[in-house]
């Protein structure tokens, strides 16, 4: 009696189990695998960076996949080649085609990742623990990346992911270019409030200005999400030194555009990013997509705090003190 | 009974969580409001680890135009100095802080020069230096903004 009560329940549970053997096995007709791509030029690094990143970063940043058995099995195939070409179009180790500048400003981009805690991703590390990072792993990076700011010389030419990517060359009027996503250069800034000041690595002095709509969401903490028509503007120069050691804004090197508008910039967190360089003030970007493959991954991962902009003022000021001296 | 204990250890815990907090409400993120003048220059001293920004009218900016960097009659400059930090947000950079000094220099019709000078301790009016400073606030060019 036991028995027919035994095989009467595990019959359902065999068909439901062969069921969905059955799913998974139609769903492998649907799995495209990764488009294989051939090593164009490697990251050169010393060996222990290199190992570093080839353990924890090349399985997605790189043509060089590494794939455990259950990352090619639909659907997870599905994601994981889907977060491999994101990742490939944001960083590609394989193709390294970087000025000396440009791999230095990519180096303090991963650093600042793995810093972070952002990168490899939580999803991917529970799945590959081996991947997971050290703090020993993080202080290697960081030593090699400060090491890149030490041993080169100031050099005028220097280039990061925020001075040149790739520049479309641009009919536009002089006065007022585009960027292709749309954003209008705009000379209004020079009469907007002073946010804050800055400067980068790449021996940069920054000033950075908002319109009246940033400065209240600045001032009011209101900047999860930021108001639309908020426009943050950073003019960027080169570091000039006087003879007693003073640092001056040198030769100008860029305007960078931040504009709020939720509905028209869905893929970059709401904002639309523009940069305008040298003298004619050429936007960079070849498609309106530009920032998708560039700007927004850092701002996504580590300016999530401040609503996707770097550079808000520090929360260190009193009132009192600043009505004081304002005065 | 267990049940209720932990309730009220967990809403004890939400309010100590409050009380951590609190010192934090006092400071805020500023900006500068320098009333009717513009930016003009910006400076960096890696010693002092501060940074400037330089407003002034349009006469303050003509002044620094000119070769001769004198302070034409009714300009009005003003120097606000912070302290700046390493960018908590990104390695490899630094941003401005702590608000530490207003330096504000006003010339009337005539040209007469007047000079002052404010931190969060005090204001003087005549400070020693006030010569050296003049001349350091007339020594800056103002940015190369296309």
């Amino acid at each position: 009696m036991d028995s027919v009560k035994k095989k009467r329940t595990a019959q359902p549970i065999a068909i439901a189990f062969l069921a969905i053997l059955g799913i998974f096995a139609i769903l492998q007709f649907f799995n495209k695998p990764l488009e294989g791509k051939s090593i164009a030029k490697k990251i050169e690094a010393p060996r222990e960076v290199l190992s570093i990143l080839e353990n924890s970063c090349f399985n997605c940043h790189s043509n060089q996949q590494n794939l455990d058995w259950y990352d090619k099995i639909a659907p997870i195939s599905w994601a994981v080649n889907k977060d491999v070409e994101r990742a490939r179009e944001v960083l590609n180790f394989s193709e390294w085609n970087y000025s000396e500048g440009e791999h230095k400003g990519k180096m303090y981009a991963i650093l600042n990742m793995m810093q972070s805690g952002k990168m490899p991703l939580h999803e991917y590390t529970i799945l590959h623990p081996s991947a997971k990072i050290t703090q020993k792993d993080i202080d290697v990076i960081k030593k090699y990346t400060l090491s890149l700011s030490n041993v080169t010389p100031v050099k005028n030419n220097l280039k990061n992911s925020h001075q040149n990517i790739e520049i479309s060359k641009s009919n536009e009027s002089f006065k007022y270019p585009v960027s292709p996503n749309g954003v209008k250069y705009t000379d209004d800034y020079k009469n907007w409030k002073v946010i804050s000041m800055s400067t980068l690595f790449d021996n940069s002095i920054r000033v950075i200005y908002g319109n009246d709509i940033a400065v209240k969401a600045i001032e009011t903490e209101d900047f999860h999400p930021w108001p639309n028509g908020s426009i943050v503007v950073k003019s960027v120069w080169k570091q000039e030194k006087l003879a007693d050691g003073e640092v001056r804004a040198g030769e100008f090197v860029n305007a960078q555009f931040m504009v709020k508008d939720s509905k028209k910039y869905t893929d970059t967190e709401g904002w639309g990013f523009a940069k305008f360089s040298g003298k004619d003030l050429h936007p960079t970007g070849k498609t309106a997509s530009f920032a998708k493959e560039s700007c927004i991954a850092c701002h996504r991962q580590l300016a999530e705090k401040t609503g996707y902009l770097f550079d808000v003022p520090m929360k260190v000021n009193t009132e009192r003190l600043i009505k004081n001296l304002q005065k | 009974m267990k049940k209720i204990l932990f309730i009220v250890l967990s809403i004890c815990a939400l309010f100590t969580a409050c009380k951590i907090d609190k010192p934090d409400k006092d400071l805020h993120r500023v900006i500068f409001d320098p009333g009717n003048l513009k930016f003009i220059s910006t400076s960096l001293n890696t010693t002092t680890e501060t940074s400037s920004a330089l407003y002034g009218n349009q006469e303050a900016l003509q002044s620094l135009q000119s070769e001769i960097h004198q302070p034409k009659s009714d300009s009005e400059f003003k120097l606000v100095t912070w302290k700046y930090h390493e960018n908590p947000q990104y390695i490899g950079g630094t941003i401005t802080g702590e608000l530490l000094s207003v330096e504000t220099l006003k010339t009337d019709k005539n040209g007469k020069i007047s000079y002052q000078f404010k931190d969060n301790s005090k204001t003087e009016n005549n400070p020693s230096n006030t010569e050296e400073r003049i001349k350091y606030l007339m020594s800056y060019k103002p940015v190369v903004r296309p």
